[in-house]
């Protein structure tokens, strides 16, 4: 077991050591020179020592590498080349929290939702209810957010235009703005985690166990809390990685349009400025989610099931 | 006096290039009683002194054109100078002492009573965050509209360009004209109650025009007092030129005497700003901002709101807002979207897309202000082959500007056949247009020296990516380029930062540039031809970024601009923008109108040519 | 959208039993995995044949907007228009007929799926072939640059490579030029999960009888991968490009949505609609258009790719 985690361990490492390594050779190779952009591509050779000395730009390429690992290290992660003067750490706080909220609500709306449908599709299996659930989230799922989005959005505007109720379409100006984004983002994980419960919820109650359980006559309920249910759900924290990367590639589209002020849309910001200090702390900091999200999913597992790590 | 002009970006804070507009309208005005002032203790200036006119007007004000969305609408303060002010406002030493405030009177200073107004929901479109609101460094006109609710100067304009008192409550001039002194508002206070003197303004100025503020508008603006060079360039000790009377009075001495000056005062580099805030928080003081204008900052949450709330102290009253939320929206469909489900207030004052105002032609909440605004193609004039005019000629006859307006923009732009606006003196009906025609077209080409449209290199056109009308206006003329002449067109869209970027590298190194053809805009400083042609084509002025030059246009200009006879200043200008026409120094495309969204709740704010504006803070609510 | 791809694939060996008739058989058997092939088949056609099959049929007041490459003169119809006679599709913001739009937009879309996969099957699958056969340094070589390349969450990279290189691309190889980076951008991203599939199908293979019995009478590891263990993961590969496609058409539709792929005045699903979203008030049909195409593609593609899967292997169903 210690094993197993310890080399899980060093490869996220390894992993997180070739993140910064790759994020720094693309910046590196990026065409263009930061410091003349900063400049407006003015000849000003005093000034343009000083930039450059400014953000370390002076020193060889590989100085320049220990140098960023080094701030890493000490939670420094240089300045902004689009705004200057202001520390990437700050404008990377100012984002947190706001993915943050939208990745866990999501996770949670997809969870707390997809969950119970699973459960009551396996149930009814082939039944009415199992064919509107498995149809709705089949569409919610393949809809890309996007189109959803849109879909949404049209929707918004024509119930405020009919006076009814409607939900902010885009900002954070009230606790309600949160709900359309997180929806969509929640969407296609909510259909995907519904898809997985279900037939992983149909090959349990297929199971010997289940069977002599039912014969023994007991409810539907107490057979699935006491057996099926913790069965069933397994295979759910494998998908729990894989989502926070799916949430991440979410992220960018539903930040973006709607506006929200998050890493994602940080992320895409700074690829469009071309703030490679920005770049460079958003993809690592978007990786370490990743490495961190596989690496809990990879001990709740083997915590839930043994074998793997004794396997692993 | 260039240094830190290129990244000028305010169609605003050009605007206050009203100073001079007096001066030029002067120029406009035969008759010279209405053009002398008497200024401070009886020297006469005379505003259509070229001197003055000159050294001003030669401002390099490049990257605005690049900055400004086709209908951008002026920030708030200081106003777009598109306003005729007929005679110079009165500034000396006539100006009695004003005392707007019932609070403060008596040295006993307690807080208005604000708010209860409502807030105000407004967004600021096309930026993510602000870069800053310190008024020593503000350029982006996002920041300057931002910035200007929270600070104020010793003067300000009102609505109409009008010159009135603010930390100032009056001031002399000297007789020579060079010599300015402000007696600062008794009981005027920052937002957090403390007192503001003399040395506040005078250690603002100074710092303004540090060596370390060089990025910001200080140098330019004020470069006119007395020592600013030297300490700019790092030279000296300090400002010499401002000093401290006592606290309630402020001197400043100027290198040379210039009516306008009081005008440059207005610009936000002049604004006080509290020294205790900047040296206690360092680089982010403005997380904190107060000043002495009507709001301060509530909270900055970066890259998303800038949350104001009222100052009050505010010297001119109580503010009866409750304050403003301003959030960042880049997409202005978002922010459309946005205000059309009920979540915003005022919409469209940063950028407003003419696409998107056609879906709200007609409504009561949705305004529309004709502004003196150009849409152009530019080309690179160094590089093969654009610098052959005939090849350019070519392109200009195969574009068809009206189905462009008409169709593609759907209203709110206006064909542009010459380069001065409608309705802007010196507008030329008579001008020559190089028509739509596509067998001209072809021809021209042929004369060029191409046998057809696939004998033309493939040409490039840049323009700002991302924003729905640049997008629109650049996809039409590829495929009328292609359509009329054969000839293929590749499109770059680009971020609006990097494509200043590169206009910016155009003007400095057009030989090296990648820039072929670009997409750019023009607003009006000032209300005046001068403006939009000895300023934007003349050979290796500031804002020419594609190097047009043509020895006739110059000349011609060059007499224009110092003319004192109307009528043949405007028939040198004529003939200019007519020689700038035939030989498509610019490819005009339209003339744009501002587009607003402004709810009918919100009384006291007002849309004009020069932007949504107000004169008083304190007259308006939204309930 | 990474979720996508980690669908179960067959279980290991199963492959070496079906031959291609019940393949075949099995897979008609599944009515979903038909009907998205039959919608498969039905795009590909409308997007190699439909462009000048719409232009013929088109009546001649609007011929200038169907010319040969479809980016032609565009204002035609009114801005965001609704379905006519004429325009079958209605008319886009700036006028021009959807339905051609988005034809030539299909093009793209499966020029990109089809380029991706080609560099999944070419680079992906031969480097996990070659790892699981040879192990070794081999394998660390390109499970490291796997791994490497798994680190960059989502589309991140693919983001990121687009949006640096988009522009000398283009001046290189213009609208060829994007294509083909943004099909590189995407492959960056997909083809480690297709080397890690393989790899791992691979290295169970070794462990069966017929490999190690091969092993046991002298044949060359290349022997070995040829001859025994490729058959065996031909299954898995083409399951695993099929399922692949639905999020490569998807993707590409959100770099193109951020404006990192095909540039206008060119056509495709996303960039479709971004033009439409700020004209959704105006006419959501606009939106719905290239929004439905796409949602079907990803469904098809989902769908096609279960069935072949379970086509093979049918224990898993």
């Amino acid at each position: 077991m210690r094993g197993f985690l310890l080399r899980r361990l060093g490869s996220a490492l390894f992993v997180l050591f070739s993140l910064t390594l790759l994020t720094f050779v693309i910046a590196r190779l990026a065409p263009g020179d930061p410091i003349m952009q900063m400049m407006g591509n003015r000849r000003d050779p005093v000034r343009y020592a000083a930039l450059q000395q400014q953000y370390g730009l002076d020193q060889p390429l590989p100085v320049q590498y220990l140098q960023y690992v080094g701030g890493l290290l000490h939670g420094d992660l240089g300045m902004s080349f689009q705004y200057p003067g202001r520390p990437v750490t700050t404008i990377l706080a100012a984002g947190l929290p706001v993915s943050l909220k939208l990745g866990l609500g999501a996770l949670l709306l997809s969870t707390i939702v997809g969950v119970p449908l699973g459960i009551i599709a396996a149930l009814r299996r082939n039944g009415p209810a199992d064919r509107v659930i498995t149809t709705l989230m089949l569409g919610l799922f393949s809809i890309p957010s996007f189109v959803l989005i849109g879909l949404l959005v049209w929707l918004d505007l024509t119930l405020y235009k009919a006076h009814w109720p409607s939900l902010p379409v885009a900002g954070l100006q009230q606790p309600a703005s949160w709900v359309l984004p997180i929806f969509v983002l929640a969407a296609s994980s909510m259909g995907y985690i519904a898809r997985i419960t279900r037939s992983s919820m149909i090959e349990v109650l297929g199971q010997d166990y289940i069977r002599t359980a039912r014969s023994k006559g007991l409810s539907a309920a107490v057979i699935l809390t006491r057996h099926g249910l913790r069965n069933a759900l397994l295979p759910l924290l494998t998908v729990l990685g894989p989502s926070v990367a799916f949430l991440v590639t979410g992220a960018f589209v539903v930040e973006k349009l709607f506006n929200l002020p998050g890493i994602g849309n940080t992320t895409i910001q700074s690829i469009g400025q071309r703030d490679y200090p920005v770049i460079q702390a958003t993809t690592i900091l978007l990786g370490v989610a990743v490495l961190m999200m596989n690496l809990i999913t990879d001990l709740l597992y083997s915590v839930f099931d043994p074998r793997i790590a004794r396997q692993g | 006096m260039r240094n830190g002009m290129f990244m000028r970006r305010s169609l605003a804070l050009l605007s206050g290039l009203a100073v001079l507009l007096p001066a030029l309208a002067a120029c406009g005005d035969s008759t010279p009683t209405a053009t002398t002032t008497t200024a401070g203790g009886g020297a006469t200036v005379s505003p259509t002194d070229s001197g003055i006119g000159i050294t001003a007007t030669t401002a390099p004000t490049k990257g605005v054109d690049a900055t400004l969305a086709p209908t951008t609408s002026a920030a708030t303060m200081p106003p777009t100078a598109a306003a005729q002010a007929t005679t110079l406002p009165t500034a000396g030493a006539n100006v009695t002492s004003i005392i707007e405030n019932p609070t403060l009177t008596g040295g006993a200073v307690t807080p208005n009573r604000v708010g209860g107004g409502g807030m105000l929901r407004w967004s600021n479109e096309g930026v993510q965050d602000l870069d800053t609101l310190d008024p020593a460094l503000v350029n982006a006109s996002n920041s300057v509209m931002a910035s200007g609710l929270i600070f104020d100067g010793l003067v300000r304009t009102d609505s109409k360009l009008g010159l009135q008192p603010a930390g100032a409550e009056r001031w002399d001039i000297s007789p020579d004209g060079k010599t300015y002194t402000f007696h600062i508002r008794p009981n005027l206070r920052w937002a957090n109650g403390s007192p503001v003197t003399a040395e506040d303004f005078r250690w603002s100025l100074e710092r303004a025009l540090s060596k370390d503020n060089a990025a910001g508008s200080g140098s330019y603006y004020l470069g006119n007092i007395s020592g600013a060079t030297d300490w700019n360039a790092g030279k000296t000790q300090g400002l010499s030129g401002v000093t401290v009377k006592d606290p309630q009075t402020l001197v400043i001495t100027l290198d040379k005497a210039g009516v306008y000056f009081l005008y440059q005062l207005t610009f936000t580099a002049a604004e006080v700003v509290p020294r205790k805030l900047v040296e206690q928080y360092g680089k982010n003081w403005p997380d904190h901002a107060y000043g002495t204008g009507p709001f301060q900052v509530k909270e900055w949450r970066h890259n998303e709101r800038l949350l104001l709330a009222p100052n009050p102290y505010y010297y001119r009253g109580a503010v009866q807002l409750d304050g403003i939320d301003m959030p960042f929206v880049q997409d202005p469909a978002t922010a459309f979207n946005l205000y059309r489900s009920g979540g915003l207030d005022v919409m469209g004052s940063q950028q407003f897309p003419n696409t998107l105002a056609a879906q709200v032609a007609g409504q009561p909440d949705f305004r529309q202000e004709p502004q003196f605004f150009d849409a152009y193609v530019g080309f690179n004039n160094k590089k093969s082959p654009l610098n052959n005019v005939k090849l350019r000629r070519a392109l200009a006859l195969a574009v068809d500007k009206k189905t462009l307006t008409e169709r593609v923009l759907g209203g709110g732009a206006v064909t542009a056949n010459g380069i001065l606006p409608p309705g802007l003196p010196g507008f030329n009906p008579n001008l020559k247009p190089l028509a739509f025609d596509p067998t001209a077209a072809k021809a021209a080409l042929v004369a060029a020296g191409f046998k057809d449209g696939a004998a033309v290199p493939k040409l490039t056109l840049s323009y700002t990516g991302g924003q729905a009308d640049f997008e629109k206006v650049a996809t039409t003329l590829q495929q009328m380029w292609k359509q009329n002449l054969g000839v293929s067109v590749q499109l770059q869209g680009e971020e609006q930062a990097r494509y200043n970027n590169d206009l910016t590298a155009l003007a400095n190194a057009p030989d090296k540039s990648p820039i072929e053809m670009y997409i750019s805009v023009w607003g009006a400083d000032y209300p005046d031809p001068q403006n939009f042609l000895s300023q934007q084509l003349r050979t290796d002025v500031g804002n020419n970024n594609g190097h047009y030059s043509n020895a006739q246009f110059d000349q011609l200009v060059d007499l224009a601009d110092v003319e004192r006879d109307v009528t043949k200043r405007m028939d040198g200008y004529h003939q200019a923008e007519q020689i700038a026409i035939d030989e498509v120094g610019w490819l005009p495309l339209y003339h744009s109108s501002g587009n607003l969204l402004l709810r009918g709740t919100v009384k006291g704010l007002v849309y004009t040519a020069q932007g949504l504006t107000t004169d008083d803070w304190t007259g308006v609510t939204n309930k | 959208m990474a979720v996508r791809s980690r669908v179960q694939l067959p279980a290991v060996g199963e492959a070496q039993a079906s031959t291609p008739p019940s393949l075949w058989a099995r897979l008609v058997r599944n009515s979903w995995a038909l009907a998205s092939l039959a919608f498969l088949i039905a795009v590909v056609v409308a997007a190699t044949v439909g462009p000048s099959l719409y232009q013929n049929l088109a009546s001649a007041d609007i011929q200038p907007l169907r010319a040969p490459d479809y980016q032609d003169y565009t204002i035609s119809g009114p801005a965001a228009s609704w379905p006519s006679a004429v325009h079958w599709l209605g008319g886009d913001d700036l006028g021009r007929d959807t339905l051609a739009r988005l034809l030539t937009g299909l093009r793209v879309s499966l020029a990109v799926a089809l380029l991706v996969e080609t560099i999944n099957i070419v680079l992906g699958a031969t480097l996990g072939l070659l790892a699981g056969t040879f192990g070794g340094w081999v394998d660390q070589v390109v499970s490291r640059l796997a791994d490497m390349l798994f680190a960059f969450p989502g589309l991140l990279l693919a983001i990121l490579v687009s949006a640096i290189f988009g522009t000398a691309a283009q001046n290189v190889a213009g609208d060829i030029g994007r294509l083909l980076l943004v099909s590189t951008a995407l492959a960056l991203v997909s083809w480690p999960l297709m080397a890690r599939f393989v790899r791992g199908q691979t290295l169970s293979l070794r462990q069966r009888d017929f490999v190690q019995a091969a092993e046991a009478i002298g044949a060359r590891q290349s022997h070995i991968m040829v001859r025994h263990i490729l058959p065996n993961v031909v299954g898995l590969i083409i399951t695993a490009a099929t399922l692949d496609m639905a999020s490569v058409v998807l993707n590409e539709a959100v770099l193109s949505l951020l404006g990192l792929g095909i540039q206008p005045p060119g056509s495709s699903l996303g960039l479709m609609i971004n033009q439409a979203q700020p004209h959704l008030e105006q006419n959501w049909f606009q939106l719905a258009v290239p929004g439905l195409t796409l949602t079907l593609l990803v469904l098809a593609f989902s769908f096609l790719g279960d069935g072949i899967r379970d086509a093979l292997d049918p224990t898993t169903r």
